[in-house]
């Protein structure tokens, strides 16, 4: 065995088992953080990939327009045609205009969040696994940002947490990820539960609003917010709206599947909240 | 230090703007470049060209860095992936410096097989630390498989172009 392996196969393979060793420490002191090598090759990658990204994001535009071109003229008619349609609805589309704007007001996020304190960010790159969903963004700790920060889009709609930060980039995990976990609560019914997010969600990108309780009151359409328990997260970020009802596979747990109000794949400019008022 | 250990170290720098170009490409393009939702897993494939051609060495030092780069591009401290290259390299290179031909069913089995590893090894760890049924993941596990599988071609060529040009 010794002659099939080598001597140098096996120095390799203790390399290997060093450097384990040594992401497993540099993790356990740092406190979530991804690893020494993470942090190393940062700096070098970072410009790299974000260029990258740039050219990916500017190559998918030209596809759009090469490939979709005929696409995009029927749907345009289509859409002229839709113009006209909703000018007949005016009256009714300002009702519900207005009826928006009121439901936002009732909400009440910026007047209930004057202290919330952002930092606007870039995606970098986003995770290769398909069994995760996390992305990387363009400032780290010395930008303030912290593990356990909210990430919001211009709207403030919850994107997902910092779970991993180095002084010039940090990795953030998103609602859909099935390590990821929130308080909720329902606006219009004040249920509460857990928002978490699930495997099988993930695909569609839905996430599931657990530990509601059998006496819930929850309709789809209902707007799901995050209820500040816990104090890692501010009352009142707008998550998503449920658009169902389900049951676990033992029939048991009732849950609720929320379709997340941020377009978490397609976000490219967000903001990490680094600091908020705790209200209880 | 003798004129050998040089050579490979040499042929090892060579290699890296190889590695690097891949672990780029992983984590940006085919982050987009998805088919029916699922990503391919590049940096496995390329690791078992080089220990195909290259050997245990040079297979067991490039899985090295590959599997650190391949825990990078998934946002995780250098550990699952890093050993799991690592030991696949040195083995699939010592299977074939004594009894693999060196060819491409040879080179597409091994892939396969290190893909395997891979995908189960990721269920093993979400089975593990959340919970979730074996089942649930499987699917997507085929699927990458799969996608990494066919993208494997390519790399058979350029493992050996690079072979006979270092």
């Amino acid at each position: 065995m010794k002659d099939f392996i080598s001597k140098k196969g096996i120095y390799i393979a203790v390399a290997a088992v060093v450097v384990a060793i040594a992401a497993a420490i540099s993790v356990a002191v740092s406190g979530g953080n991804s690893g020494f090598a993470n942090m190393l090759s940062e700096p070098f990658f970072k410009p790299i990939k974000g260029a990258m990204t740039s050219l990916v994001g500017s190559l998918e535009h030209i596809y759009d327009y090469m490939y979709r071109y005929d696409e995009l003229q029927a749907e345009n008619e289509r859409l002229l045609a839709r113009v006209a349609e909703l000018e007949r609805d005016y009256r009714e589309y300002t009702e519900v205009s207005e009826e928006n704007e009121r439901l936002h007001k009732l909400l009440g996020f910026a007047e209930r969040h004057e202290d919330i304190v952002m930092e606007p960010v870039s995606v970098i790159s986003w995770t290769a696994s398909n069994f995760s969903s996390s992305f990387t963004v363009s400032k780290g700790t010395s930008a303030g940002i912290a593990v356990g920060d909210p990430i919001v889009t211009a709207n403030g709609y919850l994107v997902g947490q910092v779970t991993s930060a180095t002084s010039s980039s940090c990795t953030v995990t998103t609602l859909l990820d099935t390590t990821f976990r929130v308080g909720a609560v329902i606006y219009e019914s004040g249920d509460t539960g857990v928002i978490s997010g699930d495997h099988q969600l993930m695909k569609e990108d839905r996430v599931k609003l657990a530990y509601i309780g059998d006496e819930a009151n929850i309709m789809t359409g209902s707007t799901v917010v995050t209820s500040g328990s816990g104090g890692l997260f501010p009352a009142g970020l707008v998550i998503g709206k449920v658009s169902g009802i389900s049951v676990s596979s033992s029939g048991l747990d009732p849950f609720a599947i929320v379709e997340p109000s941020a377009d978490i794949g397609e976000s490219a400019h967000l903001y990490v909240i680094t600091d908020f008022a705790v209200s209880e | 230090m003798g004129k050998g250990k040089y050579a490979t170290a040499i042929k090892l720098l060579i290699l890296s703007p190889y590695l690097i170009l891949i672990y780029i490409l992983q984590s940006t393009v085919f982050t987009h470049l998805t088919l029916f939702g699922t990503k391919p897993m590049l940096l496995p494939v390329a690791a078992v060209g080089i220990a195909i051609f290259r050997g245990r060495v040079e297979g067991g030092v490039f899985g090295l860095f590959a599997g650190m780069f391949m825990d990078m591009s998934y946002n995780q401290p250098t550990i699952e992936f890093t050993l799991i290259l690592t030991f696949t390299g040195i083995l699939l290179g010592a299977l074939s410096d004594t009894v693999l031909v060196r060819g491409f069913p040879s080179y597409l089995l091994c892939s396969a097989l290190q893909l395997a590893i891979c995908s189960a090894s990721q269920i093993l760890v979400m089975t593990v630390t959340q919970s979730i049924p074996i089942p649930a993941l499987l699917p997507v596990a085929l699927r990458q498989t799969a996608y990494s599988l066919i993208l494997s071609l390519p790399f058979y060529y350029i493992s050996r172009f690079l072979t006979r040009l270092i």
